[in-house]
């Protein structure tokens, strides 16, 4: 290798720069990564990058924003320090996702109203949910470092009356609170949505984008971004790098009698990456649609929205667990219950249906990335109840935020395979080295870093691997 | 004043700042939702139209999550800017990273130029702040900056809670000496000076009194308080040689580690700051800690730049 490379490592996956550092046969640079006492973050580069060509290896995990200011810091720092080029290598890449919806530790999505300024009209009987709203934000706080509890959940359920109370906002009625409110609600609702403003949520990805190239990056390197729009975003060129070829890589040796298994997407955004993995190893291929449709009918109307758990196996679309949010989905009861129970009391019923046939075979469940895992979960069940005989969830990105992994330990999932963008000691912890097999991707970092410094092509690495 | 077309947004926590101001102002905080998720990602949105609004996003950058701050701010901004709000001016009194401002080793950070920098690219039209640890941080923007001086707000506190007639201005060290001498013009008083002799960096070896402060009232004047190690030290240095007490005005007091226990063991009679960075719950557990405030003057800040109006008055005198 030549000497005019230079790899710093964040703080954020010292063992995925190591490893990576290992395949390109150097060391990693010194560099001292702390924080003065008043939290801002002190970076001194110990080694000399004039007119070196600098990889700044920083993953979107653990404290995110903490993690993205450090490698912008240290991305100008070199730039500053007349660098000749500064790639930012972001095995996993922190905002990729673009939510319409504000997101809660539960995965449902709510929207909070984080307080009420004074001057404006206060309802009476606003002071208590204002409190617990605030109880609430502070509890998602703690939520996120890993002190989930279930008080916590009950807390957030107020938050969502709350929150309906401002109407501007349009919210999906999904808790059980709901069914202290009056008819007018769902009126409201479309009301709310239907004149005046209706709420946005800030899509924060070209602001990344241009923050990465305001810092100094000249070259960005990631993997399985979640949207594929998302390299336009940038005005420096990116090199998204597929996890697929190891996915099936890991497929082909790992899983006996993969030529009968079924490979399944979680939900519909995710259908064409794993159509991919299908059609490369030739599967055949499921797919779970979550619908979330407004039940405007009077009456019971289990009549409409059976729940599919009972029904014998069929051809059509069956339906099944209507999940109104992830706190029901989380009682072990049986779907048809969940069905007349959610449909009884929410307006809006959200049913989880499988396309295609699970009987008797071994389910691989594709996803690029995996949060709050209530998606997951809740298809492992969904495919258990349908026949499948194993349930294999293979994930990039494993975030696993909150509880997270206490409710993959106690799903149905036989065996999660999760690549190491993220750092995944903790998931071996808590499932045990059986249940879990991680992925490595250092090397087809270190490959596509060390094509990228000898100006190779790098389009080899999309579809074999390495 | 037209209402009709200025909005004021501030970030969910430590909102104590921006609501004064909105007081002051007699305008409503615009109803936004500011939330982290679960992996400590920023989702913001506004909760009504801002639509070729003048914008002001108040915040109030303390100690601790200084990062997550400023992600928050940048956020915000940004979305104000996609929904094509005509002007946004973030009011940032205590700005972060400013202390980093010059590469004083070998491929040191210039991290307040960074700062300055992103909060341009994030779509930032007009930036207000207070007491910059260095004026010439202003011109690493390449937007217009309005640094505002803590000192009318000081000045008034001085003269309505100290009895100034037989106090001493100083100042901890070498570099915030014409902050102080400044003041001390002001309010006609004398002026002493702390020389420190640092060994090594954060260690403060050796301090030197210049500047006779026997039997006198010492008001130490600094634009920062960290761990406040500085001021307790300086406050031994000058009973020592004899001055009846001591008390520190710091505009932003960050008081991150050990500040409250280093005020609470120092011999310190009162630890002044304002309210640039939130302290409540730090004014708990410390009873030598008092606050000026400040949100008149950003209040006033507003008012006259969206108004276009001269804002030099403010330098000198406080608004009424």
């Amino acid at each position: 290798m030549s000497n005019n490379i230079v790899v710093f490592g964040g703080d954020s996956h010292p063992e995925l720069v190591a490893k990576i550092c290992e395949n390109l046969d150097i060391k990693a640079s010194q560099v001292e990564l702390g924080k003065f006492s008043n939290g801002e973050i002190s970076i001194s580069v110990r080694e000399s990058v004039r007119e070196k060509d600098v990889y700044v290896i920083q993953s979107g995990c653990g404290q995110v924003n903490d993690a993205f200011m450090q490698l912008l810091i240290l991305i100008s720092a070199c730039k500053s320090s007349s660098a000749s080029r500064v790639t930012a290598v972001m095995p996993y890449f922190c905002y990729s996702r673009q939510p319409d919806i504000p997101y809660t530790a539960k995965g449902a999505p709510v929207i909070n109203q984080p307080g009420r300024n004074s001057a404006t009209t206060q309802r009476p009987g606003e002071d208590s949910s204002f409190k617990s709203l605030n109880s609430a934000i502070k509890n998602t706080i703690s939520l996120e470092r890993k002190g989930a509890t279930a008080d916590a959940e009950r807390v957030q359920a107020p938050s969502l009356t709350a929150s309906k109370s401002l109407s501007r906002i349009p919210m999906i009625p999904g808790s059980k609170l709901q069914n202290s409110h009056t008819n007018g609600d769902a009126e409201d609702l479309f009301n709310a949505q239907n004149a005046g403003y209706k709420l946005w949520v800030v899509q924060a990805g070209t602001l990344i984008a241009n923050l990465l190239t305001t810092a100094g990056a000249d070259h960005v390197i990631t993997m399985d971004l979640h949207d594929r729009q998302y390299p336009g975003f940038f005005d420096i060129p990116v090199d998204n790098l597929y996890c697929k070829p190891l996915s099936q890589n890991y497929i082909q040796h790992n899983i006996p009698d993969y030529e009968d298994a079924v490979i399944v997407s979680p939900d519909a955004g995710g259908a064409k990456r794993a159509t991919a993995i299908a059609d490369a190893l030739e599967l055949s291929f499921a797919l779970i649609h979550k619908e979330r449709r407004s039940q405007l009918l009077k009456g019971p109307p289990d009549a409409t929205l059976t729940s599919g758990g009972a029904l014998p196996v069929s051809q059509r679309p069956l339906v099944s667990a209507p999940a109104s949010s992830g706190r029901d989905v989380r009682r072990s009861s049986s779907s048809s219950s969940l069905g007349s129970l959610a449909s009884t009391e929410s307006r809006f019923v959200q049913t989880t249906m499988l396309v295609g046939d699970v009987r008797n075979k071994v389910c691989i469940v594709v996803d690029d990335l995996v949060d709050t895992s209530y998606t997951i979960t809740r298809a492992a069940r969904l495919l258990k109840e349908q026949g499948a005989t194993k349930v294999i969830a293979l994930i990039t990105h494993g975030l696993f935020s909150g509880d997270a992994l206490d409710r993959i330990a106690a799903s149905e999932i036989d065996k999660l395979v999760v690549a190491n963008t993220v750092p995944q000691d903790e998931t071996v912890k808590a499932l045990g080295k059986d249940r879990v097999d991680i992925i490595d991707v250092s090397r087809v970092f270190g490959e596509a870093i060390r094509r990228i410094h000898n100006g190779e092509s790098i389009s080899m690495l999309f579809e074999h691997g390495y | 004043m037209a209402n009709n077309n200025i909005k004021l947004l501030a970030p969910d926590v430590h909102r104590g700042l921006a609501e004064l101001v909105s007081q002051r102002l007699g305008l409503p905080l615009t109803d936004c939702v500011l939330k982290r998720d679960p992996t400590g990602e920023v989702t913001f949105s506004i909760g009504e139209s801002v639509r070729d609004q003048d914008i002001f996003i108040i915040t109030q950058i303390g100690s601790g999550i200084v990062n997550d701050r400023v992600l928050e701010l940048l956020i915000m901004i940004n979305a104000s800017k996609t929904a094509s709000a005509r002007r946004i001016t973030a009011i940032i009194p205590n700005f972060p990273y400013a202390r980093q401002d010059r590469k004083d080793k070998s491929r040191a950070p210039i991290t307040a130029k960074l700062m300055a920098d992103m909060l341009t690219t994030a779509g930032c039209d007009h930036v207000i702040t207070m007491d910059l640890h260095a004026s010439q941080i202003q011109g690493f923007f390449d937007v217009p900056v309005d640094n505002l001086y803590a000192e009318p707000s000081v000045v008034r506190y001085i003269k309505e809670n100290v009895n100034f007639d037989e106090s001493i201005i100083i100042s901890p060290d070498a570099g915030g000496a014409k902050r102080a001498a400044s003041l001390a013009d002001r309010l006609d008083l004398n002026f002493a000076l702390i020389h420190k002799e640092r060994a090594r960096a954060n260690e403060v070896s050796r301090m030197v009194l210049v500047g006779d402060v026997t039997d006198k009232v010492c008001i130490i004047v600094d634009d920062m308080a960290d761990t406040c190690g500085t001021l307790a030290k300086a406050a031994e240095i000058l009973l020592d040689n004899r001055a009846k007490s001591v008390i520190a005005i710091v505009t932003h007091g960050v008081l991150s580690g050990n500040a409250i226990k280093n005020i609470n063991n120092s011999r310190l009679t009162k630890v002044v700051c304002t309210n640039t960075v939130p302290f409540e719950e730090k004014m708990k557990e410390c009873p030598k800690l008092d606050v000026i405030d400040v949100s008149g003057v950003l209040a006033e800040a507003i008012r006259r730049l969206h108004n276009g109006e001269s804002i030099s008055y403010l330098f000198k005198h406080y608004p009424l």
